[in-house]
C-alpha cells in the first residue's frame, strides 16, 4: 500500500515537472524573439543610390527600403553594435532585425545562408580568417556592383586589404575588387601593468628585448612575467614573425609565384623568442591559456605583460571584473628593433549575400555606408566597440576613458600585418596552430616546428593549384 | 467438359481477378512496409550513400551552388600522408580503451553494490543518473572552470593540503587522463543503468540454489553472475565503445586538442577539416575512415556476444 502511494507520488512528481518544462519552453517560445525587433519604419528617404540613400535627411516620401537582417556574433562589442542600430533604427527609421549566434555558429549559419535560393540574411558578419572563401566563391556581392558610385572614404582603415580580393592572383590585394566593409578594427595591442612599471622605473616596452628585461624584473611566484596565447598560438605568434621581418607565405609580383618562407632564419628567431617569454616568464600553465584565461590573468593582477586583442581593454577598466581599473597601459605590440613593430588584423567585414534582390542588397548597403561615417563610428566607439576609422581612433585618443587604449589603436595602424589572405587560410592556419604548440609544449624542436610547417604549407598551396617556389631547407 | 466461348470469356477476368488477389495476398506485407522502407531509404540510405559520395570527391560552394568532382583515392592518399591522422587515431585509441575498460569496471562494482542493497536504490539510480542528463556543453565549461590552474576547484582544495596545484590541461602527460576522468563521470552511469538493468532480470533461483549448495557470494558473482550477464556486458561495452570513438564535445570544450597534440581525436580533427577548413570531400572520408573503424568493433563485440549466448 505504501509502495503503491510512494509510485504515485512519484508519478505524479514526474508528471508536474514535465509538464512544468514544456509550458517553460512554450512560455520562452511566445516571449519576445531573440531579434532586435526595430519599430516600423516611419520616415522614408529617397533612394537613388544607396550611399546617397543613407546620406539623406530628406523626408520626401518615395519608397522605404526593405528591412534588414544581420548576422551578427555575440562578442564583447556586440552592445556596441546594438547600440549604433538603434541609432540607425532612430535616425532613418529603416528597420534593422539583428540574428546573435555565438561564434562557433556563425560560419555554418553563414555557409547555409549563401546556398539557399534567398539569404535570409542581408549582411553578414565575417571574421578575419573566413571572408575569402567567401569572396574568392562569389558568396559575397562586390560592394561596385550594388552601387558603381560607391567610393571608400580613405579615413576607413582596410587593415591591408582585408576588404578587396584579387580574383586573378587569388588573395587579398591593394587592387582587389571591394567585396566588404570592416566593422570592427580588432587588432592586438602590448598590455602592460603601467603601476609596476612606473615602480620600476621602466619604461613602456618598445621591443622585445624591452618586453624581456621588464619580464625578468617582474616576474615572481605571485606575478608572471610575460604570457603568450596558446590557445591558438598562430596570431601572437604572427605578430612576432612580422616584426622580425619573417611571414608565413609571400608572392613574388615579378613571376607571381608563391614562396613558403615560413622556415626562415627571422621566423627561427621570432619563435625561439616567443617560446622563451612563454615559457621563463609564463604561468605554469603556459602553454593552455586562450584569450579568456589571458584577460582573467591580467584582471587578478596575475601577470605583468601581453599581447592582446585591443577589445579587451575596456575589460580591465570594469571594476565589476577587474582589480587593476587604471592600472593597466597600452602600446602598439613591439618589435624587434625600434621601430618594426607588428601587429596583427583580427577584424570582422560585413558582406553582402550574392543570393539577395536588389532592393534588399541596397538596403544593406545603405546601413554600412551609415555605418562607417565619421559621427556613427565615434558613436559605436563611444559604445564600446572597436572603429574602423582613423579619425575616429585619433578623435578618442584625448576621451578621458578610453584614450589610453585608443591612442594606442591609433598609433598602430601603420603596423598593421594581414595573416595570409588565400582561400586555404584555413587549413594554414590549423598548420600554424598545430606545430607551434608542439614547439611550445616542446614535443618537437622549433627548427622542426617551422620546417614541418613549412612542408605542409608547401604542400597545401602546390595541391590547390598556385605557382609555388621550391622550399628552401 | 467444353466451354463455351462466352463461358470462356466470362472466366477470363475471374481469373485476372483471382492472381491479381493472389499477387496482393503475397505482396501485401511488403505494400504496408513500403511506406516505413522508402522512409528509411530516404532518412538513412540516402544520406550515407550521399556521404559515402562526396569521401571520393571534392566538394565546393560556388556562388551558392555545390560543385562536385569526383576525385577517385585522392583523399585516401591525402589521410595517408596527413600528420595529424596517426596522431588523432592512436589518441582516439588511447581514449576509447581506457574509457570503456575503466567504465565498464566501475559501473559493475556499482550495479552490483546497488543490486544488493536493499534500501534507497531508487535514490541511489536517480543521482547516479544526473550526470548522463547534463547537456556535453556543459560538463566541458563545468570541468574547464574546475581544471583551472589559477581558479579552478581542484587546484583550491590541493592548496588547503600544501600542493601546489597541477596544470591539468596544460600538461601534456595530464590532458588525456583529466578528459578520460571527465569522461569518467558522465558516462559511467549509462553503463551503469545498462548493467544494473541486466543484473535485475537475472533469474534469482540460481543464486538461492548454489547458496543451498555452500557457495560463497564471490564464487557466485564469478561463476553465475558475471557469465549469465555477459550478453548484456557485450551490449553496453558495444555501444560505449561506438560513443567513445566519436567522443567531440568534452575535448572540444577542455583541451581543444591541446597541448600540443596531446588530446588531438579524430572526430575533433574531422570537425575542423568540415567546419574549419571547409573540406567537405576530405572530411567525408575521415569521417567513413571512423564508422569503418567502429563497425570493425560491432562485428567483433556481435562475435562475442553470439559466443556468450551459446
Amino acid at each position: 500500500m505504501k509502495v503503491s502511494w510512494m509510485k504515485k507520488t512519484q508519478g505524479g512528481l514526474f508528471l508536474t515537472l514535465s509538464l512544468l518544462v514544456v509550458f517553460s519552453f512554450l512560455l520562452a517560445a511566445c516571449g519576445p524573439a531573440a531579434t532586435t525587433e526595430a519599430p516600423a519604419p516611419t520616415q522614408a528617404v529617397t533612394r537613388e543610390s544607396p550611399t546617397e540613400a543613407a546620406d539623406s535627411t530628406a523626408t520626401e516620401e518615395l519608397m522605404p527600403l526593405p528591412p534588414i537582417t544581420i548576422l551578427i556574433n555575440e562578442s564583447p562589442w556586440l552592445a556596441g553594435f546594438e547600440a549604433l542600430v538603434n541609432k540607425y533604427v532612430e535616425e532613418t527609421g529603416h528597420q534593422v532585425n539583428l540574428n546573435r549566434t555565438p561564434f562557433n555558429g556563425m560560419l555554418e549559419k553563414s555557409r547555409n545562408s549563401v546556398q539557399a535560393s534567398e539569404s535570409e540574411f542581408d549582411i553578414l558578419t565575417l571574421n578575419e580568417q573566413w571572408y575569402m572563401q567567401f569572396y574568392a566563391d562569389g558568396l559575397v556581392t562586390p560592394i561596385k556592383e550594388i552601387d558603381p558610385n560607391f567610393e571608400l572614404d580613405p579615413q576607413i582603415i582596410e587593415y591591408e586589404w582585408a576588404t578587396r580580393w584579387n580574383p586573378e592572383l587569388g588573395y587579398s590585394s591593394q587592387d582587389g575588387e571591394l567585396y566588404g566593409l570592416p566593422i570592427n578594427g580588432n587588432i592586438m595591442l602590448f598590455f602592460y601593468r603601467k603601476d609596476l612599471f612606473e615602480e620600476q622605473g621602466l619604461a613602456a616596452p618598445q621591443t622585445w628585448a624591452d618586453v624581456e628585461a621588464s619580464a625578468q624584473k617582474l616576474h615572481s611566484a605571485d606575478m608572471s612575467g610575460y604570457v603568450v596565447r596558446a590557445n591558438p598560438p598562430n596570431w601572437e605568434f604572427q605578430a612576432f614573425l612580422a616584426s622580425f621581418g619573417g611571414s608565413v607565405i609571400k608572392l613574388d609580383e615579378q613571376t607571381r609565384e608563391w614562396e613558403v618562407t615560413f622556415n626562415s632564419p627571422e621566423a627561427l628567431e621570432a619563435l625561439n623568442t616567443w617560446l622563451k617569454l612563454g615559457r621563463e616568464y609564463g604561468p605554469a600553465n603556459y602553454a593552455d591559456n586562450g584569450q579568456a584565461e589571458m584577460i582573467a590573468l591580467m584582471a587578478s593582477e596575475k601577470v605583468a605583460q601581453m599581447v592582446l586583442v585591443g577589445a579587451a581593454a575596456p575589460d580591465f577598466d570594469n571594476p565589476e571584473k577587474s582589480t587593476v581599473v587604471g592600472k593597466v597601459g597600452a602600446v602598439p605590440v613591439p618589435g624587434a628593433t625600434i621601430g618594426s613593430n607588428a601587429t596583427m588584423s583580427g577584424i570582422w567585414v560585413m558582406g553582402i549575400p550574392h543570393n539577395l534582390p536588389d532592393e534588399r542588397k541596397e538596403a544593406a548597403l545603405a546601413f554600412l555606408t551609415w555605418a562607417l561615417s565619421k559621427d556613427a563610428q565615434l558613436f559605436y566607439a563611444q559604445s564600446g566597440a572597436i572603429p574602423v576609422r582613423q579619425d575616429v581612433y585619433e578623435e578618442m585618443a584625448n576621451d578621458p576613458t578610453q584614450g589610453w587604449w585608443m591612442k594606442a589603436m591609433a598609433d598602430s595602424t601603420p603596423f598593421i600585418h594581414a595573416q595570409p589572405r588565400l582561400a586555404e587560410t584555413p587549413q594554414i592556419i590549423e598548420v600554424l596552430d598545430r606545430r607551434l604548440k608542439q614547439a611550445l609544449i616542446s614535443e618537437i624542436t622549433p627548427e622542426q616546428a617551422l620546417l614541418e610547417a613549412a612542408r605542409e604549407i608547401h604542400k597545401i598551396l602546390t595541391d590547390a593549384g598556385y605557382q609555388v617556389k621550391p622550399l628552401a631547407d | 467438359m467444353q466451354l463455351t466461348p462466352n463461358s470462356s470469356s466470362a472466366s477470363k477476368p475471374v481469373g485476372l481477378t483471382n492472381r491479381l488477389g493472389g499477387f496482393i495476398d503475397r505482396t501485401f506485407q511488403y505494400w504496408t512496409i513500403a511506406p516505413l522502407v522508402i522512409t528509411l531509404l530516404l532518412l538513412v540510405v540516402y544520406p550515407i550513400f550521399q556521404l559515402v559520395r562526396m569521401s571520393v570527391s571534392e566538394v565546393d560552394i560556388v556562388i551558392g551552388r555545390a560543385v562536385w568532382e569526383f576525385v577517385g583515392l585522392k583523399h585516401l592518399e591525402t589521410a595517408l600522408q596527413d600528420p595529424v591522422v596517426p596522431v588523432a587515431l592512436k589518441n582516439t585509441l588511447v581514449f576509447v580503451i581506457a574509457v570503456v575498460i575503466i567504465e565498464t569496471l566501475l559501473a559493475l562494482t556499482i550495479s552490483i553494490l546497488v543490486s544488493r542493497s536493499k534500501h534507497l536504490v531508487g535514490l541511489y539510480r536517480t543521482v547516479l543518473l544526473i550526470p548522463l542528463l547534463v547537456p556535453p556543453i556543459a560538463i566541458g565549461t563545468m570541468w574547464r572552470l574546475m581544471y583551472d590552474y589559477n581558479y579552478g576547484f581542484i587546484n583550491q582544495v590541493l592548496a588547503v593540503f600544501g600542493s601546489a596545484g597541477l596544470t591539468w590541461t596544460a600538461d601534456p602527460k595530464l590532458a588525456m587522463p583529466s578528459v578520460i576522468v571527465v569522461d569518467l563521470w558522465h558516462w559511467t552511469s549509462f553503463m551503469f543503468l545498462i548493467i544494473l538493468a541486466g543484473l535485475e532480470s537475472l533469474p534469482q533461483e540460481v543464486n538461492e540454489a548454489a547458496r543451498v549448495d555452500g557457495a560463497t557470494e564471490s564464487q557466485i558473482l564469478r561463476f553465475i553472475t558475471l557469465p549469465l550477464l555477459r550478453p548484456t556486458l557485450v551490449t553496453a561495452i558495444m555501444l560505449r565503445t561506438i560513443f567513445a570513438f566519436k567522443v567531440f564535445d568534452e575535448i572540444f570544450l577542455l583541451t581543444g586538442g591541446g597541448p600540443g597534440t596531446a588530446t588531438e581525436v579524430i572526430s575533433l580533427y574531422i570537425y575542423d577539416v568540415f567546419s574549419g577548413q571547409f573540406r567537405l570531400g576530405y572530411a567525408s572520408f575521415l569521417a567513413l575512415g571512423l564508422a569503418l573503424i567502429i563497425s570493425i568493433f560491432v562485428i567483433f563485440y556481435r562475435r562475442l556476444g553470439r559466443r556468450a549466448q551459446l
